[in-house]
């Protein structure tokens, strides 16, 4: 089954090392890249590696571009690539939405892909105390 | 289907590495593998990396293994297994 590719696009090295640290979680993702922009790399330079990413992890079913923050110059630059059915972009990129985008395991489109990593990423974010309940689990 | 308590031991609890171990192993069966920590109602499908951390299951603390399926007594044991030995880590 081909895959619906995905790059990471951040300020520094937040990108690699959130790579990184999803295939410490499910092993190598071969499908997934990671584009780190220097803060002092200029538009054209790091617009070239976000292609060259692009490029890079396309199988033709679609790329899904995961940047840090909305409104800051990775996700801008990251906008120019949006084309329906082949590019989308999600901001505010957490290690649950690399990991899900990661394991791929039945067909989908780049849209129902991009709404279930949004999904995941948003569902992700627990205030630990309220689950973890410790006096109660060491029972 | 077969149902049975498992016991999370190591010290670190079901992390990612451990959960990651779990997912790989049942990825290996075809029957359904369900996971519950029962005083919060959470089910978790074991074939999902993401769907077992929420469990959030500390050392301690007990889970209720459910398997359903074609090979659902070797998926057990292999899933049990990995609880008792602490997922390698004791």
């Amino acid at each position: 089954m081909d895959k619906i590719g995905g790059v990471v696009v951040s300020h520094g090295q937040f990108a690699n090392e959130l790579l990184l640290a999803a295939e410490q979680v499910v092993g190598e993702i071969p499908h997934i890249a990671a584009v780190s922009i220097g803060w002092h790399d200029n538009v054209e330079v790091a617009q070239s590696e976000i292609e060259r990413a692009i490029k890079s992890v396309s199988s033709g079913k679609g790329v899904l571009l995961l940047t840090d923050m909305f409104g800051g110059t990775p996700t801008n630059i990251s906008a120019m690539f949006l084309k329906e059915n082949e590019v989308d972009v999600l901001t505010g990129v957490n290690l649950p939405m690399v990991v899900k985008l990661a394991s791929q395991n039945k067909e989908s489109t780049l849209a129902e892909m991009a709404e279930m990593v949004e999904k995941q990423g948003r569902e992700s974010i627990y205030r630990a105390g309220d689950l973890l309940d410790p006096h109660k689990s060491k029972a | 289907m077969i149902k049975g308590r498992v016991k999370v031991i190591n010290r670190l609890g079901l992390h990612a590495r451990a959960a990651a171990l779990v997912v790989k192993k049942a990825a290996e069966f075809e029957s359904k593998i369900t996971l519950i920590r029962e005083e919060k109602s959470i089910y978790a499908d074991a074939k999902s990396i993401l769907s077992v951390l929420t469990l959030a299951a500390a050392q301690g603390m007990e889970l209720m293994l459910e398997v359903d399926g074609s090979d659902e007594n070797a998926a057990f044991e292999a899933i049990s297994s990995l609880f008792e030995t602490g997922f390698g880590e004791v």
